[in-house]
């Protein structure tokens, strides 16, 4: 009879536990958090894009974020008029007429006159930053790391605030076990000590057509979403830094920042949440500001 | 009240002391089961082992005195005169802003072009890159290529899958169906730093001066970047 009982508690025990992991995650939803999504290697202008796309409008109802990363390529080929509206403005139409804000940062397969075209708010720069709530963003232009843009993130990361996060988003990861590419080491070199020096916390790269979260590395999270119209079905060849990846259909990532908490979610172009997770913002012990 | 009926039965099943191996085998199971079913996964900040790591901790370079060269100095002031020439026609187009029109984003760019090729269509490749200048571009070049940085340098050249093929010409439109392969950031380092008007591409094996405003080829140092299959010499 005790026995019996175990085994109907455990019954119910897993019953339950089943249950609660359906919907274990759950964005928080404070007043005055920020709340983005990030998107990359989006601008093919094909079906997936737009399937994608309205994906996002669909989780806009429940996750109402206010902007959107992308992170690259954000129009593939041709750059012509026709171009923008067929591979952004048309796929993002309901986006951008609820009000939501797009900041580009430039990928390979990218004009750089694309940084005059004000849904970018690039403001005419390839590489620019911004500040929303508590989060200090920091959009980079990956294909031309000169000494000059060097300069420049040093001293904008030296002026963020200590208790900010800071939020660096570019094209080409520093980190990725994709296939195709693999990472940007030489870019790793001269990128990483200052993301380290000035207590960078999170980074997000596209490039790669997957969707790759990375085991922090000196204390960074990376994220690669790269798969929000292309996709390299496969792609993914998980290695020993692969905290969670996803490489069989399109993506985008949800985020909120909440004070010292960032939440993020990663969906599909079906709805299918395929990884999800909270950050808390790390302490740097090596900021140059106290 | 789901969650207060899981606690009342994780409480339950605390209790409850195993009397047997199987017994504590299912107690276990239980707990990494309780643990699963933690209602947010918390990332732990932790470092995970580097990925094919690089020789990391390394500050930013600074320019060698190279840069000082009278090679690089001559490509110096002759990128400058270019881009004085640039300045002088954008001055005659209407000025680009940002703006919600792709048109006049794409025609600012075509009209910039049209007439930077007319104010030179006398250049020649090499104008730029001149001997000298191609000199110092090839010592840094090779030095980037056989270094301690090379693995990462060839790297970054690889992950753009530059076609071998492909050259352009001077005065040329940058075409869009060739995405840029990066120019090696260390290398960057260790060439003359360009004026906004102007950026260096990898293009096969050539080095090409590129107008980013105009998206126009203003000079090419051919087959000096070792790409597979290429020495670049």
């Amino acid at each position: 009879m005790k026995l019996r009982r175990r085994f109907f508690l455990i019954g119910i025990f897993l019953l339950l536990a089943t249950a609660q992991r359906a919907d274990e995650f759950k964005f928080p939803l404070k007043p005055n958090s920020v709340r983005f999504a990030a998107i990359g290697d989006m601008g093919t202008g094909d079906q997936p894009e737009y399937e994608t796309s309205q994906q996002m409008n669909e989780q806009r109802k429940n996750f109402p974020f206010d902007f959107v990363l992308a992170l690259g390529d954000n129009l593939y080929g041709g750059h012509s008029p026709a171009d923008f509206e067929k591979k952004f403005a048309n796929p993002y139409k309901s986006l951008l007429d609820a009000g939501v804000k797009f900041y580009a940062a430039l990928g390979n397969h990218d004009d750089a006159s694309e940084r005059f075209y004000k849904p970018f708010n690039m403001n005419g720069a390839n590489y620019y930053s911004f500040k929303k709530g508590n989060v200090h963003f920091f959009a980079l232009d990956s294909n031309y790391m000169d000494p000059k843009q060097l300069d420049w993130l040093q001293k904008q990361l030296e002026s963020a605030g200590s208790n900010e996060w800071k939020i660096c988003f570019f094209h080409h990861p520093l980190y990725s076990s994709a296939r195709k590419h693999g990472p940007a080491t030489d870019l790793r070199l001269l990128l990483e000590p200052i993301f380290v020096k000035y207590g960078v916390n999170v980074v997000f790269a596209g490039h790669e057509h997957i969707y790759e979260r990375v085991l922090p590395q000196k204390g960074i999270y990376y994220f690669t979403e790269g798969s929000s119209g292309q996709l390299r079905a496969g792609g993914l060849d998980r290695s020993n830094i692969t905290a969670s990846g996803f490489d069989t259909d399109r993506a985008f990532m949800l985020v909120e920042v909440a004070d010292d908490q960032m939440y993020f979610e990663t969906v599909s172009r079906t709805g299918k949440v395929v990884d999800s997770g909270v950050i808390q913002r790390q302490q740097v012990a090596s900021a140059v500001k106290p | 009240m789901a969650l207060k009926i899981l606690n009342d039965l994780q409480g339950d099943l605390l209790k409850i002391r195993p009397q047997s191996a199987s017994e504590v085998r299912l107690a276990v199971l239980l707990a990494v089961g309780l643990l699963g079913t933690a209602p947010i996964q918390v990332l732990a900040g932790q470092n995970s082992q580097a990925q094919n790591p690089p020789t990391q901790n390394q500050p930013a370079q600074t320019q060698p005195p190279e840069l000082k060269s009278p090679g690089f100095q001559e490509f110096a002031d002759r990128a400058q005169k270019y881009v004085q020439l640039h300045k002088s026609v954008e001055a005659t187009v209407p000025k680009l802003k940002t703006t919600n029109e792709p048109e006049l984003i794409v025609g600012h760019q075509k009209i910039l072009a049209r007439k930077i090729k007319a104010a030179r269509a006398h250049a020649k490749r090499g104008d730029i890159f001149t001997p000298a200048a191609k000199e110092d571009f090839l010592k840094a070049i090779s030095s980037e290529f056989q270094g301690p940085q090379a693995p990462h340098a060839k790297a970054t050249i690889r992950q753009g899958a530059p076609l071998k093929t492909v050259h352009l010409h001077v005065n040329e439109i940058y075409p869009v169906s060739i995405p840029y392969t990066s120019v090696p950031p260390t290398l960057l380092q260790r060439i003359p730093k360009l004026p906004d008007e102007l950026a260096y591409r990898a293009v096969s094996s050539d080095l090409v001066l590129l107008d980013v405003k105009a998206n126009l080829v203003v000079d090419c140092f051919r087959a000096v970047i070792p790409i597979e299959g290429t020495n670049g010499q």
